[in-house]
């Protein structure tokens, strides 16, 4: 493995394919600040350069715009509360009250950091493990993956800050959300009050308007900015001795929780990072400071979506399959290119395979490095009066959230969820489960329903299969531990609430 | 607006939000009440959309009961209605007319009706601002992104 | 812009600019509508072509992605615009289908168009894992032997792959389980993973998997053999003579272009459907590039829409 990878590294360091894959990060990182346009717009508008460069060369350049684009969604989302996956949604909840605590450049330097370290131990267990992991990830059939998905979405019910009632009242408006459009077994539409949402709600205009458009509607009239003035000294920015070492632990799980999920293809990155936070949140000495701006809360997530971004390519190269439409994109890339991706890869081209590979290595260090300068700049651009900034978002979101299909109905959805999301925080409802939700419901239904379909309605497939049993046996556990915490606060007198 | 919501009846006021849960419940419930349901083991479109509707009709039960039995917690935030009004517009803006006048004119017409959500917002500085992000609008998104949206109505 | 630098960049060609315009028409930018996702197949072959005719027709050819409702979106946009030559859409086999499938349609699947010409077609492939089943023949024996226990995963319900599969339960008498799936790759996945026990789905999913040794390919779906697959055998020869799917990408307009720009327009598409790169990038997504006329183009869409109304009425198959 370690001599593959080493023939990997000599294909990534010619200076040529090497400034390909800067470029790649670069762009991708940019384009991933932006509101709503995302790694598919950057990666499809860029196809056509692709046309021109060889299959290695336009591998490492597409993945870097992809891996690139995860981190720059973190930082829309720590500055700006706009979250464009629903893996960055997790990074908004403790990176923008950060920002708002005038912590945003500490808040971007932990993020990078963790992103980074979660990055590479992606890309280590891709070369040590990629073919075990492979195996496992076959083994996931519907009824696994049914089973997955009621694990992530307990996990998140214990993710708001408020009540778990409320939060679990969210996750279900979530699936309601998602289930709106045509029905992915029979094809039958449901809720769809126009053609336009027969493909269902956009996930861009959700996210956008849940988070970005409320805060907007919120902030807008407010007068002064929240928070003592900005300075960006470099003290500002590196967390203090006790913070560093009380985010190790949380990295570590975080890396290890996003190589995991990120292997199985699906929505692997968006349950990684949603985990590693429940997590956290679970296991923590201190859960109420989360939701606040606790640094673990950020690091966790952050290094479990960067790991899935690259264990994320393990059934991409390991059997051609794509795990998302990015993916797909990248695999369309290599097919014009002739090469016919799957099992075989590996053996036939192995300079592309391993280079690629390799170029994961390369591309979070270079990642990194411009990251670290830059955060000076993008904690400059909180220093714009709010009043300035506001009508920009405003037009960034609707261009974004336009571009994205071509849709004026998801503009107009996207107010009408922000107006939502308004509301709903005036009455202390969270808005980060119904994303959940909003992300796992179809996943749920559509797993759930082929296990009966294929298994001829039988429940008891979920308790015999062993990868699912464990999975069960992971819910029970946390339903129980739900249940204990929730009677041990009800004998606690007054004021810790249900 | 703030003051409104405060010279409600207490219990009324602490049930509204659950309220409005249990209202959309219902109404979901009501719309998927003739899609076809199936079986266990060949689901209809309708199973999933109703088992949802119930959990969300019986979790808003809940939360009204807890909300108007902690009087306290039930406090509801501040509204803002300026913002909310311009912000509003803003977006409805723009999505009416970037079919129709393209790119630029939609951006120019969001900046300036949303700056009015800041009360403050004076017509001269606006009007400036509002062309200078627009330039940048167009240099991003068309120049840089060549995104395939026209400038003006083609 | 980002294009462009990159363009500029040693080692790269240059992507060539248009020429200068010549004529009047066209004297704007022309754009090629589809109702797929960025990034699909058919936004891939769009942008191939839309490249390839900007230097024949002097302006740039914007692609534009409008999805939605199994490209049914796209298709009520486009043949709502003026018909003045500027606005095409790639349309791909799913509208034959989609004619057959929806109740309500706000367009006319015909009658709306004026068809310039097809960029290519290609087969779908039935493959299940390797060493399972020795020939097509075989499976067909064992779906008769125990019907209802044998799954077919196909890439979503009233794609076309589905409908091939429930063609074949019309045709041959076997009764297979349809397992939707979302999207070729994960119909793949369930095959590898053992879920389900045959797949039929394009040549770019199934193909890789079948040198690598893991999958088999049983038949394909066209009438007589696929040129780039001689070895593999198709149902028409096998199980069911007559047996006939072959799925298609075209070029079309909204009804009423006037003639001579709809010839234009069909001669650029013909010119760059000869160019050997564009024929070999159609190639390497799994189709074979090759032009029509407007009137086989029409004629194609009509014999299609016939047959998959019969399928869907016969399978019992929810209108939408």
């Amino acid at each position: 493995m370690i001599d593959q990878f080493l023939l990997g590294l000599s294909v990534v360091l010619q200076p040529e394919i090497l400034m390909y894959a800067f470029i790649g990060v670069f762009i991708g990182q940019l384009i991933g600040v932006l509101p709503g346009i995302g790694a598919i717009t950057a990666i499809s508008l860029l196809l056509p350069v692709t046309f021109y460069l060889d299959a290695t060369t336009s591998m490492i350049m597409l993945a870097g715009i992809y891996y690139g684009s995860q981190y720059g969604g973190s930082i829309a989302s720590i500055l700006l509360n706009l979250p464009g996956t629903p893996s960055s949604v997790v990074t908004c909840l403790e990176g923008y009250p950060l920002a708002q605590r005038s912590r945003a450049g500490l808040a971007l330097f932990v993020a990078a950091c963790s992103s980074f370290v979660g990055g590479i131990v992606g890309v280590a267990i891709l070369v040590l493990a990629a073919i075990p992991m492979t195996i496992i990830a076959l083994r996931f059939g519907a009824p696994e993956y049914a089973m997955l998905v009621i694990l992530g979405l307990l996990a998140a019910s214990l993710i708001g800050t408020g009540s778990q009632i409320r939060s679990f009242a969210m996750v279900l408006l979530g699936i309601a959300l998602g289930l709106v459009g045509a029905d992915a077994t029979t094809g039958y539409y449901r809720f769809v009050a126009m053609p336009e949402m027969a493909d269902g709600i956009s996930l861009v205009s959700l996210a956008m308007g849940l988070f970005g458009v409320s805060e907007i509607i919120r902030n807008a009239s407010r007068r002064s900015p929240p928070g003592p003035a900005l300075s960006i000294t470099m003290r500002d920015v590196l967390p203090t001795r006790a913070e560093a070492r009380s985010l190790v632990l949380p990295i570590v799980r975080g890396s290890g929780i996003g190589s995991f999920f990120g292997a199985l293809p699906g929505t692997g990155a968006a349950i990684a990072s949603f985990m590693a936070y429940a997590m956290e949140r679970r296991f923590s000495r201190t859960p109420e400071k989360f939701g606040k701006g606790h640094l673990p809360g950020l690091a966790a997530p952050e290094s479990a979506n960067n790991a899935a971004a690259q264990t994320g390519f393990i059934p991409t190269l390991t059997l051609g399959i794509p795990g998302d439409a990015v993916m797909a994109l990248i695999i369309g890339a290599l097919i014009l290119n002739g090469i016919i991706p799957g099992p075989r890869l590996a053996v036939d081209q192995p300079e592309l395979f391993w280079g690629v590979i390799a170029s994961f290595f390369v591309g979070n260090i270079i990642l990194l490095l411009i990251n670290i300068p830059l955060i000076k700049l993008w904690v400059l651009l909180l220093r714009v009066p709010y009043q300035k900034l506001y009508p920009v978002i405003i037009v960034m979101i609707c261009v974004g959230v336009y571009s994205h299909r071509t849709s004026v109905t998801d503009v107009v959805l996207t107010l009408a969820f922000g107006v939502l999301g308004y509301l709903m925080k005036n009455y202390r409802f969270e808005p980060a489960p119904v994303m959940l939700g909003f992300v796992l419901g179809p996943l749920l239904e559509d797993n759930f329903r082929r296990t009966m379909l294929l298994y001829g309605g039988d429940f008891t497939i979920f308790l015999t299969r062993p990868i699912s049993a464990m999975l069960v046996a992971c819910s029970a556990v946390l339903i129980a531990f739900a249940v204990w915490s929730g009677v041990s606060a009800m004998r606690k007198p007054v004021h810790s609430t249900p | 607006m703030q003051s409104v919501t405060q010279d409600w009846p207490g219990t009324a006021r602490r049930a509204l939000s659950g309220s409005v849960l249990l209202v959309a419940g219902l109404v979901m419930l009501l719309i998927c009440w003739s899609y076809p349901v199936g079986n266990l083991t060949q689901m209809g479109p309708g199973y999933i959309p109703r088992v949802v509707g119930f959990l969300i009709c019986a979790l808003a039960v809940a939360i009204i009961a807890i909300d108007v039995a902690t009087p306290e917690a039930a406090q509801a935030g501040r509204m803002h209605p300026r913002g909310l009004i311009f912000v509003s517009t803003a977006i409805l803006l723009f999505a009416g007319l970037i079919d129709i006048a393209g790119l630029v004119p939609s951006m120019f017409l969001a900046v300036v009706v949303s700056m009015f959500a800041d009360d403050e917002a004076r017509p001269l500085p606006v009007l400036v601002y509002a062309c200078l992000a627009t330039l940048g609008g167009w240099l991003l998104f068309l120049v840089a992104l060549e995104l395939p949206i026209p400038a003006f109505w083609r | 812009m980002f294009k462009k630098l990159l363009a500029a960049l040693p080692l790269t060609l240059a992507l060539a600019l248009p020429a200068a315009a010549q004529d009047s028409f066209p004297d704007h930018s022309l754009r090629i509508v589809h109702g797929f996702g960025a990034g699909g197949n058919a936004d891939t072959v769009s942008r191939i072509l839309a490249e390839e005719m900007s230097k024949g027709l002097g302006q740039p050819v914007v692609v534009e992605s409008r999805p939605g409702a199994g490209g049914t979106v796209a298709s009520g946009y486009v043949t709502k615009q003026d018909p003045d030559g500027y606005t095409m859409q790639l349309m791909v086999g799913g509208h034959a289908v989609a004619a057959a499938l929806y109740n309500q349609l706000p367009y006319e699947s015909v009658d709306d168009y004026t068809f310039i010409s097809t960029l290519g077609q290609f087969p779908f492939f039935i493959a299940a894992r390797a060493g399972e089943y020795e020939s097509i023949n075989a499976l067909i024996e064992a779906a008769k032997a125990a019907p209802g226990t044998l799954k077919i995963g196909h890439s979503g319900v009233g794609s076309t792959q589905h409908l091939t599969g429930e063609l074949l339960d019309l045709r041959t008498g076997a009764k297979f389980i349809h397992v939707p799936y979302k999207g070729g790759a994960a119909a793949s996945t369930a095959l590898m993973g053992g879920e389900v026990d045959v797949i039929i789905d394009t040549g770019t999913v199934i193909r890789g998997q079948a040198e690598a040794g893991v999958y088999d390919i049983l038949a394909a779906t066209s009438e007589n053999r696929w040129p780039d697959s001689p070895d593999v055998p198709t149902v028409s020869e096998t199980v069911s003579p007559g047996f006939d799917v072959v799925s298609w990408t075209a070029i079309g307009m909204p009804a009423d272009v006037p003639d001579d720009i709809a010839e234009r327009i069909r001669g650029e598409v013909h010119k760059a459907l000869e160019l050997p790169e564009v024929q070999e990038k159609i190639g390497d997504l799994g189709a074979k590039a090759g032009g029509s006329s407007g009137e086989e183009l029409k004629a194609l869409i009509e014999g299609q829409i016939a047959v998959w109304t019969d399928v869907i009425d016969s399978a019992g198959i929810d209108k939408r």
